[in-house]
Order: C-alpha cells, then sequence, then structure tokens
C-alpha cells in the first residue's frame, strides 16, 4: 500500500480528529524510527512522551512476548500478578498508599478527580470544586476536559462538569484566594507540558501545598507527562518542594502501551471502595508486565543522572543557537522558545524533512521529547539539524 | 422391606435445592463476615501501625535536619505538610504573611533538598535547584545535614 492510499484509506474510515504528517512510520528501534520508503528519523517526541526507553526496547518486548503467550486478560474480578507486582512498584517508589489502574491518563485523572470528591463530601462539602492552572492539561474525557482550561472553553462540547476553576499560571496569590472551604482538590501538573513546557516555580507549589493544608484540600500533582523519569527523577515532584497527596502517571509507564496509574499517599487510599470505580482493561496481565519492564530501565539512578546530564547539555546546546530565544523544562522534558518572527510550525515541518521528529504545541515553541536512553551523539545531532533549521528558516 | 427401611420419599428437586443453597448461604454469609470483621480489624491494626511507624521515620528524620540548621527556642519542631499542622495557641502573636511564607520557604527548600537527595540528585544538583528556587546562595547548612559533610 502506497502512502496515498493509506491517506485515502484513512480519509475515508476514520474520524477527522487529527491532522497527520504526511510520513508512515513502519519501524522503530531506540531512538530511530524508519518511514515506509526507507528513511530514517531521529524521534525527539517518542509518541509524546511515550516510548521513553525508546522504541521496541529489548526487555519490554520480551516481557511483553513472554506474557502475552502466557495469559493476556482475566478481568479484575481475579487476582494477576504483574499487575499487583506493579501497584508495589509504583506506590512503594512515590506516595506510599495505593493504585488504581487505568487504561489512559485521562482516566487516570477521571479516578484522581473522583477521589478528591468524594473526599470533599466526607469533609461535608456538598459542591466540591477543584482548581487548576490556566494552560494546564488533564486530558479528554469529560472530566479531565473540564479541568483543562482551554479546552474547556469549547462550547461546541459544553456543558463540561460544573465545580472547575482555574487561576493564571504561577500566580501563588491567586491559587491562595481560590482555594477554601469548597475546594476538593487542587489538580495541577508540576511542568506544564501540552502548553509548551512551562514549569511551575517554587512559590505556587508551596502555595498550593499551604493552601490544602489549611483547608483539608489534596493536592493532585498531573505526572503524566513529567513522571517515568522524564525530568530526571522518578517523579517531578522529587525535584521540588512538595509532596503530593495523589498523582497520575501513563504515557511512558507502558513503553509504548496503554496503561495509566492513579497512585495515593496511605489516607487517600482509603478513600475509594467497591462499587466507586473500575475498568474492565485496566492493569491487564500485559501491559503490566511491559510497565514492570519500563520501570526495571527507567527505575535506576544512573540513567536518571544521564537524563539530567543530558538533558543538560541538550540545553546548553539549544542556546547556543540563533534564534532560541529561551530553554524551558527539566530533564530530557525541553521546551524551546523562538525568537519572534520565526514559525515554530514550518521548522517542526522543516525539521521532518530532515529527519527530526520534534512536536510544537505553541506558535513559538518546539517541545522536545527524546527517549531517555538516547546517548550524547543524538543530542548532537539534534542540535545540529535545529540549528541547520533555524538558519534556513529565518532567512528572507 | 418394613416402612422403615423404605427409603424417605424424595423431596421435590427444586425444594431439595432451594434449602440446601440457602444453609449454604446462611453458612456463607456467617463465614464471610467473620472473615471480613477479622479481615477489617487485621487491615486497620496493620495500617495504624504501618502510618504510625512511617510518620514517625519521617519527623524524625525531618527534625533532625530541622534542628541542625535551625534549633528551635522550644517544643519539637513540626516536619513540612507531612504531619499536622499545629493550631496556633491563643496567646501567640499572630505571624506575618510574610513571616509565615519566609517558614514556608524554608521548610520548603528543606523537603526540595531531602526529596532530590532520596532520588539521586548530587550536591552540585540540589545546590544548584536551591539557588534557583530559593535563592538560597550558601547550602551548605541544609546540604550538610542531609548529605553529610563534605570531604
Amino acid at each position: 500500500m502506497t502512502l496515498a492510499d493509506l491517506q485515502a484509506l484513512d480519509d475515508r474510515y476514520l474520524m477527522r480528529t487529527y491532522r497527520r504528517a504526511p510520513v508512515e512510520f513502519v519501524r522503530g528501534e531506540g531512538t530511530l524510527l524508519w518511514d515506509s520508503e526507507g528513511k530514517e528519523y531521529l524521534d525527539f517526541m517518542t509518541g509524546i512522551s511515550v516510548c521513553s526507553v525508546g522504541h521496541c526496547h529489548p526487555a519490554v518486548v520480551e516481557a511483553v512476548g513472554e506474557q502475552a503467550g502466557r495469559l493476556m486478560h482475566v478481568s479484575n474480578l481475579f487476582y494477576t500478578e504483574p499487575m499487583a507486582r506493579l501497584a508495589e512498584r509504583l506506590a512503594e517508589s512515590s506516595l506510599g498508599g495505593r493504585v488504581f489502574f487505568s487504561n489512559s491518563g485521562t482516566e487516570a485523572v477521571e479516578c484522581a478527580i473522583k477521589i478528591a470528591r468524594k473526599h470533599a463530601h466526607r469533609r461535608g462539602i456538598a459542591e466540591p470544586e477543584i482548581v487548576s492552572f490556566e494552560g494546564d492539561f488533564h486530558g479528554r474525557t469529560y472530566g479531565a476536559l473540564s479541568a483543562t482550561p482551554k479546552l474547556a472553553e469549547n462550547e461546541a462540547l459544553g456543558p463540561m462538569l460544573p465545580g472547575f476553576r482555574s487561576v493564571p499560571l504561577n500566580d501563588a496569590a491567586a491559587l491562595r484566594e481560590a482555594v477554601g472551604e469548597r475546594t476538593a482538590a487542587v489538580l495541577i501538573e508540576p511542568i506544564q507540558g501540552e502548553a509548551g513546557i512551562y514549569p511551575i516555580d517554587d512559590e505556587a507549589l508551596l502555595a498550593a501545598r499551604q493552601a490544602c493544608e489549611e483547608t483539608g484540600a489534596l493536592l493532585i500533582l498531573d505526572e503524566i507527562q513529567t513522571g517515568m523519569g522524564r525530568t530526571g527523577s522518578l517523579w517531578a515532584y522529587q525535584q521540588t518542594s512538595v509532596r503530593p497527596d495523589v498523582l497520575t502517571t501513563a504515557k511512558a509507564l507502558g513503553g509504548g502501551l496503554p496503561i495509566g496509574a492513579c497512585v495515593t499517599d496511605a489516607a487517600a487510599g482509603e478513600v475509594l471502595e467497591p462499587g466507586d470505580h473500575g475498568s474492565t482493561f485496566a492493569g491487564g496481565a500485559v501491559v503490566a508486565a511491559a510497565a514492570l519492564a519500563v520501570l526495571d530501565v527507567i527505575d535506576d539512578p544512573a540513567l536518571l543522572r544521564e537524563v539530567r546530564e543530558l538533558g543538560a547539555a541538550l540545553r546548553d546546546g539549544l542556546l547556543g543557537l540563533d534564534g532560541v530565544r529561551e530553554v524551558r523544562g527539566r530533564g530530557l522534558m525541553l521546551g524551546v522558545g523562538l525568537e519572534q518572527g520565526l514559525d515554530a510550525a514550518a521548522i517542526g515541518a522543516d525539521l521532518l524533512d530532515r529527519g527530526l521528529l520534534v512536536n510544537v504545541p505553541a506558535p513559538v515553541t518546539l517541545r522536545l521529547l527524546p527517549p531517555l536512553t538516547l546517548d550524547s551523539s543524538h543530542v548532537d545531532r539534534a542540535v545540529a539539524l535545529i540549528g541547520d533549521s533555524l538558519l534556513s528558516c529565518s532567512l528572507p | 422391606m418394613s416402612p422403615k427401611e423404605l427409603p424417605s420419599r424424595p423431596r421435590p428437586l427444586a425444594t431439595s435445592a432451594a434449602e440446601r443453597i440457602a444453609v449454604i448461604i446462611e453458612a456463607t454469609e456467617k463465614a464471610a463476615a467473620s472473615v471480613i470483621d477479622d479481615a477489617e480489624e487485621q487491615a486497620s491494626r496493620y495500617l495504624d501501625e504501618a502510618r504510625a511507624e512511617a510518620d514517625r521515620i519521617v519527623a524524625e528524620r525531618l527534625r533532625a535536619v530541622a534542628d541542625e540548621l535551625d534549633p528551635p527556642a522550644s517544643g519539637a519542631r513540626q516536619a513540612p505538610h507531612l504531619k499536622p499542622v499545629e493550631s496556633p495557641q491563643p496567646d501567640e502573636a499572630p505571624k506575618s504573611a510574610a513571616a509565615q511564607r519566609s517558614r514556608n520557604g524554608s521548610a520548603g527548600a528543606r523537603l526540595l533538598a531531602t526529596q532530590m537527595a532520596v532520588s539521586g540528585s548530587s550536591r552540585e544538583e540540589i545546590e544548584a535547584r536551591l539557588r534557583s528556587g530559593f535563592e538560597i546562595e550558601d547550602a551548605a547548612g541544609i546540604l550538610d545535614a542531609i548529605l553529610g559533610p563534605e570531604d
């Protein structure tokens, strides 16, 4: 099937919810991808921070193959070892409480919202409210969507769920003002990803933690993009001045397979009871086996140190390029702010032609999310390609 | 065959099965209730013990760090957000918002350093982060308390 045939098939049968780039990928290995015409690409996008251990990591492939050949699915009405072991691994590496598995990040956020609302009802709050920062992205199911201020403005999809409000990013005073008697939770990303990589500053994080302490609300950190080693520690909150009550994870957790999780501390882990929540597929044996293999790779101090060091090298290289105004983020989660007048979308398309995949979340921002397993040669190559592209796109 | 030796007349199947099921359900419910009670009691005890132990370890560690940095005038220092915040005593002078923010910032800086150390960051990395996030130019005290003095 040619690319044109594939595009025609896609256009006829798939809902038009995505605008795809004109490339068909057929193979991946480590940091590299190959398209249907044999062209090689350096992947600094990783399926939006999913393939953090690189494409087709042998340990993940082996774990998936072994588990798929033995047992794939029995539902959550029975015990399976991979799920229980994964829950232990996630809880013990973070908040020490309990885990609810889901099939995606947005579903993990739904679980967190349920915990927050039920926790609030127990405190006598009839109409609980969840506070987020403007620019946050928490997902596309209705609860998570309602907590995503920009997307929640889409009236064609309304009405949104009631009980959500937002304050300007990093405005600690506005956050303190917004959190009150009705607040069930503060739900924020430690680093805003979809918005273009904007870290939450320490004052705002501390304000969120303190406001939650004072009101009894829960602090929920959405670590769907920042977690699983992306910022150079297993969880991004470990490089901040707060510890959440609940965190959500997904994306990189399954190494390419769909899985999410809502992880709590001991107290929040006691909120949901039988019948409150569920999922047919979640925590299935195959995805759980994959996630355990991913954690074996990522939860390694040497690899996490490499993430921080290569992230710093990538940042330094980018800052040395003409056309780069600033580099935001931490570890290997970097947003490249371009000089005014440069068109990030055009540069993203040009980089694709040159064999480098990057994401363009905003008109003047490139988002770089390479595999955590890359090496310094990949960093050098990406910086060189971006430099060439900036030069060529800024020429009159 | 005497009437006594005759097998008793079989009861209708449905009645027999229903009675047996009722007996089984009753026994199962009793057993389940007992198991649930035991399990809940055991789980509750285990949870309480685990929480108490976790609170004790974290509080001790953070108190040791805090005391070394800034010895308390009196009484035990509360670990940042990991233990309940004490209500102010009625005769305590109300703290200014700036003082409160400063105290929170200090606690936040210590928690940041502890979490970074636990997650494998180096002394230099923690120092840089304290400088950028909290404008702490001399972080030696915090770092020595958490990581031990430099050689």
